[in-house]
């Protein structure tokens, strides 16, 4: 791996990221590119977030978190209290004229009559992205704490989150706790006072996001070229060696940890304005492996592979489910089979796999090289 | 002797009165009680005029046993015994025949004797319902059949039947039919039903005028744990002011009572916790063997599991009238399987399961098989890949489901051998959850023996701990991983034939399992069958008893889940640790 960038990478990141950022607003506020689809790219570049954090976890530091959906709607539930309050006199109820409080909707249908106190600072835009930092971060931050001291590694680790997240999911699902239940959050009407369905909002939406993954990648790729980069990939290729090296490697992984957590909860508080929608069923099991396969059919262990593959997979995902309704799952489910078994670095990986296969005899074994990290994590 | 002569004739005179009264009385009694069957005191009671004679008509059905009595009292309550004039000062009670003719007439019986009703030439008379009236009963007249009704059926030959009637009668106190009660106790023989006549009676006594006897019924319903006097005895000590000692032995019966239903919630809970222990057990116990034994992280094996359960409803399906699959053939019309089924019924089809337990088990080691051909022997060393690749087969699996079963949840029928329950002390014992407690039992007996007493077993056993030692030694490592993996899977699907008696058997049925088999395991301490029992009994204990005591089932399961992480913060490696000297474990 290069340690440091190449003039090429930077040109072409430069390209990209105008077009990203520049381009496709340009081109659909002069009407050549559709409402539409400015609006499913953003929904691709929030995942695009959401594959760097997971990546950022499990290419450079070896930790498989399954647990990235839940800080991912995390986000996206703490900007979404935002939008519910700005509905303000907009709602159903408070037009029937029985909802003098303001309430967001499904609060009033439960019956409650004041906001719970924990809503009113989500009052304030600045306070609800504080929060969206905040809450994610010092989830991360108390669950890391205890999974990294205790040493918890590898699959258990990947099982844990899990777990947290399922946790996290029946609990959301409750109406007692006034985060919309089974519903979640929708209808918004407003965000910052702008029309929140207006083409020029979402293509506002649309550039903030496409402006923060361009931020993310920067940093992220700064990050994994500095020194605690380079221990952050010490620890994925052998931890024990890192710990006999003097590192503390708990302190490093919380801190990435933390770091990944809170890029996914911005990405998620991106997605929420633009889909116009957050439930539990975001944060279902699935869909943190869901951003897993977009890492893995990237290319982990690069930060561009992740974005790459989450726009593609997304792509892919946008037109079999129209064209193949039935089959998207199956189509899905053995493009992950074979891309783990015969593509471990994915798509960024795939021009120096073909490179080595035709350099090699005809008839040379196709099998996938085990990469270093996993076969020394392995059970022996 | 003069005297003799007179007082023979006084003997023989005696002997004449009693004679002709003896005749009398028989010529009075007899033809009426011959003639009197129940289905004639009916009658009369329906054309008898005046009210109180109809009730007494009608009490005086008490002790017969005939089971029509219930069928005509009933029909009466809901008007469908309806009066036919044959002049103007003859009715006869008639009950109309199902079936209605092209004028919507109908055959009609009478009710005195259960023959169709003729006219004088023997011909059948059909009726039109709408012409005529329906025999009249009040409010008064209603109550007096429900009591018959309750009193006759204390008698009746079902046992549950009088158990229900007992019941219902001490739960209505109405003390009137405290001697029939009490007459009962005498000839019945039943224990279950002497102890509802016990409960019965002290129900009743508990509105005695004597307040000895009420004292007494009080401490009986205390000593005896009756939950359903609980409400009786605090009303007893509300109306009761003024006479302590009722008080006190009301008071002193509910506290009883009281304790009775911990000691039956903690019971139940105990219980429940046991059984739903035993299924995540079954469930993880594959997982243990693929995921403790040889670290393959098998996320499709929530999918075996409902591999398992499809099996049994495609094998009730051939015992039962047959299953349609829709066999999906990819970007092509779906192919439609008709399977036809023996139509069997009664025991016979309850003996499905016992197919289909063997045929789960195959069925799913088979799909393992193939999984473990196919894709997961290329990532022995790669456990990280194996989650993810096997994500990807669960996906696959989970559509396959859906298009060939459809997207609902399907009917598995439950044999009656596995539908019943047991009633200990309050104490509800479902008998499927009793099996699956016995089940589980059997798997880890077998599953334990396969491992420590049998040459596969000490192979798979040698080559988890150390493959590359164990190649070298000759060990064919391919093949012992083939079995070791199948063999898991193939507990699974016996897990998802269980499964599906207890809960739902639909696409995502894997999906309600995975996370708990998964902690279940790592709890417990991979490579170690021990760690996974203690551990799945650990938590559907601890589960159950949250859900009694917060009353709230995904509070407790958020508790229990993250009551798991920080267990794991103390014992990182579950329960039990296998020991070992590499850095990397």
């Amino acid at each position: 791996m290069k340690r440091n960038i190449s003039k090429l990478e930077l040109a072409l990141a430069t390209i990209i990221a105008l077009v990203l950022v520049v381009g496709l607003p340009v081109l659909n506020a002069t009407d050549v590119v559709g409402n539409f689809t400015i609006n499913l790219w953003g929904k691709y570049l929030c995942y695009g977030l959401l594959a760097i954090s997971v990546d950022l976890l499990w290419g450079y530091t070896g930790l498989l978190s399954l647990g990235q959906a839940l800080f991912f709607s995390l986000g996206g539930y703490m900007l979404g209290m935002n939008l519910m309050l700005m509905i303000g006199k907009d709602g159903q109820y408070y037009k029937a004229g029985n909802n003098p409080n303001l309430l967001p909707d499904f609060m009033v249908f439960l019956g409650h009559t004041f906001l719970p106190s924990f809503w009113r600072p989500f009052n304030s835009f600045p306070i609800a992205v504080m929060m969206v930092v905040i809450v994610p971060g010092v989830l991360a931050l108390i669950f890391g704490f205890f999974a990294f001291r205790s040493r918890i590694k590898g699959v258990y680790f990947s099982i844990l989150t899990q777990a947290l997240t399922y946790a996290a999911y029946i609990f959301l699902l409750q109406n007692d706790v006034t985060m919309g239940g089974n519903n979640g959050f929708t209808d918004f009407k407003r965000i910052l006072g702008f029309d929140i369905r207006h083409p020029a909002t979402q293509r506002g939406l649309y550039i903030a996001t496409a402006l923060l993954l361009v931020a993310v990648y920067a940093f992220a790729r700064w990050l994994t070229t500095t020194k605690f980069g380079l221990v952050q990939r010490a620890i994925r290729d052998s931890e024990t060696r890192v710990l006999f090296s003097g590192y503390a490697a708990a302190n490093y992984k919380l801190f990435i940890f933390v770091v990944a957590s809170t890029v996914a909860a911005l990405g998620g508080a991106l997605y929420v304005p633009q889909v116009g929608i957050i439930n539990p069923s975001e944060l279902a099991t699935d869909k943190s492996l869901e951003a897993v396969v977009w890492c893995a059919v990237g290319g982990r262990g690069t930060i561009i592979g992740p974005i790459i593959g989450a726009i593609s997979v997304n792509a892919l995902k946008s037109w079999a489910t129209t064209k193949y309704p039935d089959y998207w799952l199956i189509i899905l489910g053995v493009l992950f089979i074979l891309i783990v078994l015969f593509m471990p670095k994915g798509i960024v990986g795939l021009p120096a796999q073909l490179r080595a296969l035709f350099k090699r005899k005809p008839g040379a074994p196709e099998l996938a090289p085990v990469p270093a990290a996993e076969a020394a994590n392995a059970k022996s | 002797m003069p005297l003799i002569p007179s007082l023979s004739a006084n003997h023989a005179r005696a002997w004449l009165r009693l004679l002709a009264w003896s005749l009398c009385s028989l010529l009075a009694v007899l033809p009426l009680r011959a003639a009197d069957t129940a289905r004639q005191t009916i009658a009369k009671a329906i054309l008898e005029e005046d009210a109180d004679k109809k009730t007494t008509l009608i009490n005086s059905l008490v002790g017969q046993t005939d089971p029509i009595i219930p069928v005509l009292l009933n029909t009466w309550k809901e008007d469908a015994i309806f009066l036919y004039k044959i002049d103007d000062d003859h009715k006869v009670p008639v009950t109309l025949v199902e079936g209605k003719d092209a004028d919507d007439k109908q055959a009609a019986v009478r009710v005195d004797d259960g023959q169709p009703l003729t006219d004088k030439d023997g011909k059948s008379i059909r009726l039109l319902a709408s012409d005529l009236d329906a025999a009249e009963h009040d409010s008064n007249l209603r109550a007096t059949m429900k009591g018959v009704l309750d009193l006759l059926s204390l008698t009746d030959p079902n046992r549950d039947k009088r158990i229900q009637a007992i019941n219902t009668l001490g739960m209505s106190q109405e003390t009137e039919k405290l001697p029939a009660l009490l007459k009962l106790q005498a000839t019945e023989k039943d224990g279950k039903v002497l102890r509802a006549l016990r409960e019965a009676v002290a129900l009743m006594q508990l509105k005695d005028e004597k307040p000895e006897v009420q004292i007494a019924a009080a401490k009986a319903l205390g000593a005896m744990g009756s939950i359903p006097s609980r409400d009786f005895l605090t009303q007893l000590a509300k109306d009761s002011e003024g006479k302590p000692e009722i008080v006190k032995a009301a008071n002193d019966a509910a506290v009883a009572i009281a304790a009775h239903i911990k000691v039956v919630n903690t019971v139940s809970a105990a219980f429940h916790g046991l059984s739903l222990g035993s299924i995540l057990l079954v469930a993880a116990i594959g997982l243990a063997i693929t995921f403790g034994l040889m670290g393959v992280i098998n996320m499709a094996h929530g999918e075996l599991i409902a591999v398992g359960a499809y099996t049994t409803y495609v094998i009730q399906g051939l015992f039962a009238t047959g299953v349609v699959l829709q066999i999906p053939t990819f970007f092509f019309q779906p192919y439609t399987l008709r399977l036809s089924g023996m139509n069997l019924a009664g025991t016979k089809l309850d003996n499905y399961f016992l197919v289909a337990l063997p045929m789960s088990f195959l069925v799913a080691a088979l799909v393992g098989l193939l999984l473990e051909r196919c894709v997961i022997r290329f990532l022995y060393r790669r456990p990280l890949e194996s989650l993810l690749a096997t994500w990807g087969v669960s996906l696959v699996l989970q559509q396959m489901f859906r298009l060939t079963f459809g997207a609902n949840n399907v009917q598995v029928y439950s044999p009656a051998y596995l539908s019943g329950n047991w009633t200990i002390f309050d104490v509800i014992l479902g008998w499927n959850r009793v099996f699956v407690i016995c089940f589980a039992i059997l798997i880890i007996f077998g599953t334990h023996l396969l491992l420590t007493k049998t040459p596969l077993g000490l192979l798979i056993r040698a080559v988890t701990q150390n493959r590359t030692m164990a190649a070298c030694m000759g060990v064919k490592t391919q093949r012992v991983n083939m079995l070791t993996f199948a063999f898991g899977a193939g507990l699974a699907g016996l897990a998802g034939a269980f499964l599906s008696q207890i809960g739902n058997v639909g696409p995502s049925l894997g999906q309600d399992y995975i996370v708990n088999a998964f902690m279940t395991v790592v709890v417990g301490g991979v490579g170690n069958l021990m760690g996974t029992v203690i551990s799945a009994l650990g938590i559907g204990v601890i589960d159950q008893s949250l859900q009694q005591i917060l009353l709230n089932p995904v509070v407790g399961k958020i508790l229990v889940l993250v009551g798991i992480i920080l267990f794991l913060q103390w014992r990182p490696a579950g329960i039990f640790v296998t020991k070992s000297r590499s850095l990397e474990g």
